[in-house]
C-alpha cells in the first residue's frame, strides 16, 4: 500500500467466458470499480458471478476480454506478476478453504506464503515476525484464543473468520468475497459480515462480494451489480435501487417458473427481499 | 452403497415406457440391460474357467481327501513343535522385522516422489505422470520373492537383495495409494493458498500434503505388515531374514523344528498386526473418515494404546492455552503424540539399520549391480524356453482361479461368522475372528512350503496353501463389509416375520455383495502374482523356469518370463478393473 494506486482498481471489458463443452459463462461484462468502492455481485447460482470473481485474480484465464486489476494486466501477466498480484488480492471463499487438520494460525499464517519463498511445513517453519502477526490477525477477528485449535473443530462461521484472518495476513487492497456466508447460519452469517464490514471499513479496503441474500447486500454495499446468465443486467448505487429492479435479476429466462415482474411461482428460487 | 436390487420392477419405470400395454407375464420378467448381459458372460466365462483350471492342475476331490491325510500325517510328525535353536529364530526373527522396516523406508523414500508425480493434481507434466504410473504399475506387477531371487544373483546372498527387492515391489502399492491420497484431497484449500500467491511447492505443502497425511500414515503401517510377511519368506531364495531357517529344517526332515519356526513366524507377524491397529487407530483416531476402510475399528489393542497415551490424546475440542510471547504450538494432545511416534519411527529405522549392520551407503552401493542385473535381462529371450513359459504360465493362471474360487467358497461361510452384526453368537463371532487371525499369521508360502512336504511337488499343493490363505484373508474383508451393512433393511426383513438365513439372503448378502465381488476380483489379483513365485518351492507354475533359469545365469531367459508375468498379472488386474466397475 506504499505505491499510490490507479483511481480504478478494477477494469474489466469485454469480458466472455467459454468452459469447455458448457455455456457462455460470462458474455461481455465490462466493469470498472474505484479505489474504496463496496461492490455487491447478486444473481442466481450459475449467472457467472463466481467465475467473474475468479478471473480478477487470475484464477480462471479468460476466453476473450481484458482485466486489469491493481494496475496488473491479469490476462497477460506471467507466472511471477501473477503471485504478485494475488499477494495483494484476498480472496474469501464460500467453503472456506481451510486445512482442516492443521491449526486455527497454520491456515492464517499460510496467507503470508505469497510474500516467502520455499514450501513451509508446520507453524514453526514461519518466522516469529509472522507468527505474531498471525496471532494479531486472529485477534481482529475474535478467535486469538483458538489459535492452535484444530480448524475442523471450529464452527462454521469461526471458520469462516479463520479464513478472513489469512486474507489479512496478505495486507490486500483488494478483497473477493464469494458468497462468503452462503453456507451459514443467519447468526453466524451476521457475526461474519460484521467483522468482514469493520475491517473492510478500518483499513479501507476496495471490496467486490458476491451474495445470495439481497438484504445483506442492500446492508453494506454502496453498489450493486446484478448478473443474470453471464451478462451484467443491473449496475446501480444503492440509493436508487428498487425492488422491481433487484427482482429483475433474479427472473429466470425458462417460461412458467417464475413470472415476470417478481410473481413468484416457486419458493425455491424467491430472492430474501426485506 | 448402492441400494439393494429390487427383483421385481414395474414396466415402465425404466428409460423407456412401452407404448402398447404388455402382457403380464412379460411384466414379471426383468428387462436383460447390456450391463446384465456383461455380468452374466463374465459369471459364465469365470465358472467355465475354473472348471477348466482345476481339471488343467489335475485336482480332484479324491486328491484332495487324500492331501488332507497327507497334511495331516505330516502335522503328526511336526507335533509338538520343538524350540532347539530359539535363540537363533528370535534373531533372525527379529532379522526379519529390520528388513521390514528398512524396505518400507525405502518404499517410502522412493514412493513419495513418484507419487507426486502420479496424481493428476500435482504432476508437473502430463509425460511425468505416465512414467510415474508406469513405475508404479511394474513393480507392483513383479513379486518381491522374484526380485530378491535375481537380486541375490546380483548382489549376492544376504539381507541386502531382501531389503532392495521390498523397497522396489512395495513401490508399487505405496506409490498408488500415495497418489490416490493426493487426488483425493479437498481443492479448496489449495485455491485459497494459491489465491494468495503461493508457489505451487508451497500450495503442495501446505494444503495438499496436510490432507494427504492420515492416509500417508495409513498406509505405510498398512505396508508395514505385508512387508513382514514377505520378509519372511525372502529367505528361501537367499535373501535374508528367518525363512532360511525354516527351510533348512523341512530339508533335513526336522519337521518339528521347521514348526518352532512357523510358531515364531506367526507370534511376529500377529503382535505385528496388533501393534500396527493400535497405532493407527490412536494416530488415526480422530480422521477416521478420512483414512476410510482402512480405517481401524476400536478394538483391545487400540484401547490400550489409548489407556497408555490418554494424556497425549486430547479429546476435547476447546481451548488450547498457548504462549502470546513466543506463539508456540502448546506442547499438549496431537502435536506431542505425534512427535513420541515421529521420533519413535525414526529411531526404529536406525535400529534397523544398525542391526543388520547396513548403512546406507552400501545400499547405495548396491545400485550400480542391481542396474548391471537389469540391463542383461534384456533383450528377452522367448525362444530358448518358449513351451516350458507358456505351460508354466498358463498353470499359474490356473492355481490362481482355482485357489480363488475355494478361497471364495470357504471364506463366505467364515466371513458370515466373523462379523459381529450377523454371526449367530458371541462364540461364534469369537471362535471364527481367532480362526481368522490364526489363518492370517501364517504367510501363504510357508504354507505352501508345507503343503509340498507333505503332499509332494506340484500344483495341487501350492494351489491348496493359496486357498487356504485366501480363505483368512477373504474372510477378513468380507467380515468387515458385513459389519458396515445398513441395518435399516435388515430390521424391515426380520419385521415380516423372516428367519435368520431368510434375512441373511435378503438382506445382508444383497447388500454386501459389490464389496464381496469387489474383494474376489483383489483376492485373484493377488493369487496370480503369488502363483507365479509358487514355483519356486516347487508348487508349480512359471516360478519354477524363472528359477531354474536363475540358477544357470540365463538372465535373458529370465527377462522373457518376467516380461510375461506382467503382460499377464497387469491384463487381469485391467479386467478385473473393468468388470469391478460394471458391477459398482
Amino acid at each position: 500500500m506504499t505505491t499510490p494506486l490507479p483511481d480504478n482498481v478494477v477494469q474489466v471489458s469485454g469480458l466472455s467466458k467459454k468452459f469447455p463443452n458448457g455455456p457462455l459463462a460470462l458474455d461481455h461484462v465490462s466493469l470498472t470499480v474505484p479505489k474504496g468502492q463496496l461492490l455487491s455481485l447478486i444473481g442466481l447460482s450459475g449467472s457467472g458471478k463466481s467465475t467473474l470473481l475468479r478471473h480478477l485474480n487470475g484464477l480462471i484465464p479468460p476466453t476473450t476480454g481484458s482485466v486489469e486489476v491493481l494496475g496488473t494486466n491479469v490476462v497477460a501477466a506471467g507466472r511471477r506478476e501473477l503471485r504478485a498480484l494475488r499477494r495483494d488480492v484476498g480472496f474469501v471463499f464460500q467453503s472456506f478453504g481451510l486445512v482442516g487438520r492443521l491449526t486455527a494460525l497454520e491456515n492464517v499464517l499460510s496467507g503470508a506464503l505469497g510474500r516467502l519463498h520455499g514450501p513451509r511445513y508446520g507453524t514453526l517453519m514461519y518466522p516469529k515476525t509472522l507468527r505474531r502477526e498471525a496471532l494479531e490477525n486472529l485477534d481482529r477477528v475474535g478467535l486469538g484464543d483458538r489459535a492452535f485449535q484444530r480448524a475442523d473443530t471450529l464452527s462454521g462461521g469461526q471458520q469462516q473468520r479463520v479464513a478472513i484472518a489469512r486474507t489479512l495476513m496478505q495486507r490486500p487492497s483488494l478483497l473477493l468475497a464469494d458468497e462468503p456466508v452462503a453456507s451459514l447460519d443467519p447468526e453466524s452469517s451476521a457475526q461474519v459480515m460484521d467483522v468482514l464490514f469493520r475491517i473492510v471499513v478500518e483499513d479501507q479496503l476496495t471490496v467486490i462480494c458476491t451474495l445470495h441474500q439481497v438484504e445483506l447486500a442492500l446492508g453494506w454495499a454502496q453498489r450493486i451489480v446484478g448478473l443474470r446468465d453471464g451478462q451484467v443486467v443491473l449496475d446501480r448505487s444503492v440509493d436508487d435501487l428498487d425492488q422491481d429492479a433487484v427482482m429483475d435479476v433474479y427472473r429466470r429466462v425458462e417460461p412458467g417458473q417464475v413470472s415476470v415482474t417478481g410473481g413468484l411461482v416457486s419458493e425455491t428460487t424467491k430472492p430474501r427481499v426485506a | 452403497m448402492k441400494p439393494p436390487e429390487v427383483l421385481f420392477k414395474p414396466a415402465g419405470l425404466g428409460s423407456r415406457i412401452p407404448r402398447e400395454p404388455s402382457l403380464p407375464d412379460d411384466r414379471l420378467k426383468r428387462r436383460l440391460t447390456s450391463d446384465r448381459l456383461i455380468m452374466r458372460i463374465v459369471l459364465v466365462v469365470f465358472v467355465g474357467a475354473v472348471i477348466w483350471a482345476w481339471r488343467h492342475i489335475e485336482m480332484s476331490f479324491g486328491g484332495l481327501i487324500s492331501g488332507f491325510g497327507d497334511v495331516q500325517n505330516l502335522l503328526g510328525r511336526m507335533l509338538p513343535p520343538r524350540f532347539s535353536d530359539l535363540d537363533d529364530a528370535i534373531r533372525l526373527g527379529f532379522e526379519t522385522l529390520w528388513m521390514a522396516v528398512i524396505g518400507t523406508t525405502i518404499a517410502v523414500i522412493l514412493s513419495f516422489p513418484i507419487a507426486l508425480g502420479a496424481a493428476r493434481n500435482t504432476t508437473p507434466h502430463p509425460a511425468v505422470m505416465a512414467v510415474c504410473r508406469g513405475i508404479i504399475v511394474l513393480s507392483r506387477a513383479v513379486p518381491d520373492l522374484i526380485f530378491a531371487a535375481i537380486f541375490v544373483r546380483a548382489i549376492g546372498i544376504g539381507v541386502l537383495p531382501g531389503v532392495i527387492a521390498l523397497g522396489l515391489h512395495s513401490i508399487g502399492m505405496v506409490g498408488k495409494l500415495f497418489a490416490d491420497a493426493i487426488e483425493q484431497t479437498d481443492k479448496t484449500p489449495r485455491e485459497a493458498v494459491t489465491s494468495v500467491g503461493a508457489s505451487k511447492w508451497q500450495a503442495i505443502t501446505t494444503s495438499v500434503i496436510p490432507q494427504a497425511m492420515p492416509s500417508f500414515i495409513s498406509t505405510v503401517l498398512y505396508r508395514l505388515d505385508i512387508n513382514l510377511r514377505s520378509s519372511s519368506v525372502l529367505g528361501i531364495v537367499g535373501a535374508g531374514g528367518i525363512g532360511f531357517l525354516m527351510q533348512a529344517n523341512l530339508r533335513s526332515l526336522q519337521y518339528d523344528e521347521a514348526l518352532g519356526v512357523v510358531t515364531v513366524i506367526f507370534v511376529l507377524i500377529t503382535i505385528m498386526e496388533f501393534f500396527s491397529a493400535a497405532v493407527r487407530a490412536t494416530l488415526l483416531g480422530g480422521d477416521r473418515t478420512l483414512v476410510g476402510r482402512s480405517a481401524p475399528k476400536f478394538s483391545l489393542g487400540s484401547k490400550l494404546f489409548f489407556r497408555i497415551s490418554s494424556k497425549a490424546q486430547s479429546t476435547d475440542t476447546g481451548v488450547r492455552p498457548f504462549d502470546r510471547d513466543t506463539i508456540r504450538p502448546p506442547w499438549v494432545g496431537e502435536l506431542r503424540m505425534k512427535t513420541i511416534y515421529g521420533v519413535a519411527f525414526i529411531a526404529l529405522v536406525v535400529i534397523a539399520f544398525r542391526s543388520v549392520s547396513l548403512n546406507p551407503g552400501e545400499l547405495l552401493g548396491a545400485m550400480p549391480k542391481v542396474w548391471e542385473v537389469t540391463t542383461r535381462l534384456f533383450p528377452p529371450d522367448f525362444t530358448t524356453a518358449r513351451d516350458p513359459i507358456i505351460d508354466g504360465m498358463i498353470e499359474s493362471v490356473a492355481a490362481a482361479l482355482v485357489a480363488t474360487f475355494m478361497g471364495a467358497i470357504l471364506s463366505i461361510p467364515l466371513g458370515l461368522m466373523a462379523a459381529r452384526n450377523v454371526a449367530f453368537n458371541r462364540i461364534v463371532y469369537s471362535v471364527s475372528r481367532l480362526f481368522l487371525v490364526f489363518v492370517r499369521g501364517i504367510p501363504e508360502l510357508i504354507i505352501a512350503v508345507i503343503f509340498i512336504a507333505a503332499i509332494g511337488l506340484g500344483p495341487v499343493p501350492g494351489t491348496l496353501a493359496l486357498a487356504f490363505g485366501t480363505s483368512g484373508f477373504l474372510a477378513k474383508l468380507i467380515a468387515d463389509a458385513v459389519e458396515e451393512i445398513n441395518p435399516t433393511p435388515r430390521e424391515a426383513t426380520f419385521a415380516v416375520g423372516a428367519t435368520k438365513t431368510q434375512e441373511i439372503g435378503t438382506s445382508v448378502i444383497p447388500q454386501a455383495m459389490p464389496a464381496i465381488v469387489s474383494n474376489l476380483l483383489y483376492a485373484l489379483d493377488i493369487n496370480l502374482r503369488t502363483s507365479t513365485i509358487l514355483g519356486i518351492v516347487g508348487g508349480g507354475g512359471i516360478g519354477f523356469i524363472l528359477f531354474n533359469a536363475l540358477r544357470v545365469l540365463e538372465l535373458r531367459t529370465v527377462g522373457a518370463v518376467l516380461i510375461t508375468i506382467f503382460v499377464v498379472v497387469y491384463s487381469i488386474e485391467l479386467l478385473s478393473g473393468w468388470v469391478r466397475k460394471k458391477i459398482l
